[in-house]
């Protein structure tokens, strides 16, 4: 098979990230870029609240959620893509599909070898958390999001110049403070949201609770009030007891050690890129941007896998637990 | 002491905690390595396991980040 050549309009590539490294160089020198004012959650894009709940507060539509609809959006397209492919009726799938099939092999081989015949109920949370959680940390990726948005007059800000008529860019200078601007961008990844991380978290957990019902019935709670040696066996019955009440706090941990895992790797990981972004703006990013890639990945299937093990566990009973995991 | 100022000493602080993940994540993957050098064929299932418990080390580091991360950006 002939070598592919790596080509563009029959340019080599090389030179095409030779002259993006060039156009950032002057790009950066043209207009330095700055350090953004880091805030923890997401920044409304709405001024007037769309509903207000009774007892919580007034929710606003923020930046994330833009994100949340374009993950949404690359989801559905890439299941329309799988499914034309599905049903064109040939059995090898190829280019695109042929990845997605690839990968949803390995999930499904995995999930098999440790959840044994419940597999098929454990897959789909699997499937669809790995999936989701990767898109959405890769939207990071795209160039634009986090760096494109509305201008706002803030405490905070910084002196704006028009470089197009609508279109200004915030120049680097003296914080002026009050009247000011700072950038909110249309889209902030999704994954530097913790209402998005704490609802994935409480699905993976609810719903492992949901399947241990389902597989062992109610003989699934008393995995955590453990009461039925409490008579017959002195000691070690209170011991067994104490044993299911932690068991108890370990699966409230759960959800605290799911959200912040994912929240606080791709946060750490944004303001990361920023701060690079602001030391050396010309071609360092690159570098962290694959890191960035990585991260991504791994928490994804982290994720996705640790929401795998404790459905697999819960439905097992716990005659075959074995050892506690104390964690 | 101004606040700014300790606020970063505090942000600083918190993020000792993470030499414990890091001692554990060397020990797991230890361990790991030298499970396949024995035992290759078993690799992917050593492997399996030294990402969940690299998983499970590394929450810790990121409460001290997520710790820290507050401790500058919130309030």
């Amino acid at each position: 098979m002939e070598q592919k050549k790596y080509r563009f309009f029959g340019i080599p590539n090389r030179y095409f990230v030779l002259a993006f490294i060039i156009l950032g160089y002057f790009a950066a020198r043209a207009y330095p870029p700055i350090l953004p004012h880091i805030q923890l959650p997401a920044e409304r894009v709405s001024h007037e609240p769309l509903f207000t709940l009774p007892g919580i507060g007034p929710f606003y539509w923020t930046n994330t959620l833009w994100a949340m609809l374009l993950v949404d959006v690359i989801l559905i397209a890439i299941a329309l893509v799988v499914r034309r492919a599905a049903s064109s009726g040939s059995l090898v799938p190829s280019g695109f599909s042929g990845a997605v099939e690839g990968l949803l092999e390995v999930i499904y081989n995995l999930t098999e070898s440790t959840a044994g015949k419940w597999a098929k109920s454990i897959l789909p949370f699997f499937a669809a958390i790995t999936l989701m959680v990767l898109v959405a940390n890769w939207i990071e990726l795209i160039p634009g999001v986090d760096s494109i948005g509305i201008l706002e007059e803030s405490d905070h800000g910084y002196p704006v110049k028009e470089v197009m008529p609508g279109v200004a860019t915030i120049v680097k200078g003296e914080e002026t403070g009050h009247g000011g601007y700072m950038l909110v961008p249309f889209v902030r990844v999704l994954s530097t949201d913790l209402n998005f991380t704490v609802g994935l978290a409480l699905i993976s957990v609810v719903m492992t609770q949901v399947l241990g019902v389902r597989s062992l019935g109610g003989k699934y709670f008393t995995k955590f009030i453990n009461v039925g040696g409490l008579f017959s066996r002195p000691i070690f019955g209170v011991i067994d007891f104490g044993v299911g009440l932690l068991e108890l706090v370990s699966e409230i941990s759960k959800i605290l050690s799911f959200s912040f895992r994912l929240f606080g790797n791709i946060f750490a990981g944004s303001v990361l890129l920023f701060v690079i972004g602001t030391l050396v703006p010309v071609f360092a990013q690159s570098g962290f941007l694959m890191l960035e890639f990585f991260v991504g990945l791994i928490q994804a299937f982290v994720f996705g896998m640790l929401t795998m093990v404790f459905m697999s566990q819960a439905t097992a009973g716990h005659g075959d637990h074995g050892e506690e995991h104390g964690h | 002491m101004e606040v700014a100022a300790a606020k970063l000493i505090g942000a600083g602080l918190a993020m000792i905690g993470t030499i414990g993940a890091g001692l554990g994540i060397g020990v797991l993957v230890n361990g790991a390595v030298q499970g396949i050098a024995r035992n290759p064929d078993a690799s992917g299932n050593v492997q399996t396991n030294m990402i969940l418990g690299i998983a499970f080390a590394e929450a810790v580091a990121i409460y001290c980040l997520v710790v820290a991360l507050l401790i500058l950006f919130v309030g």
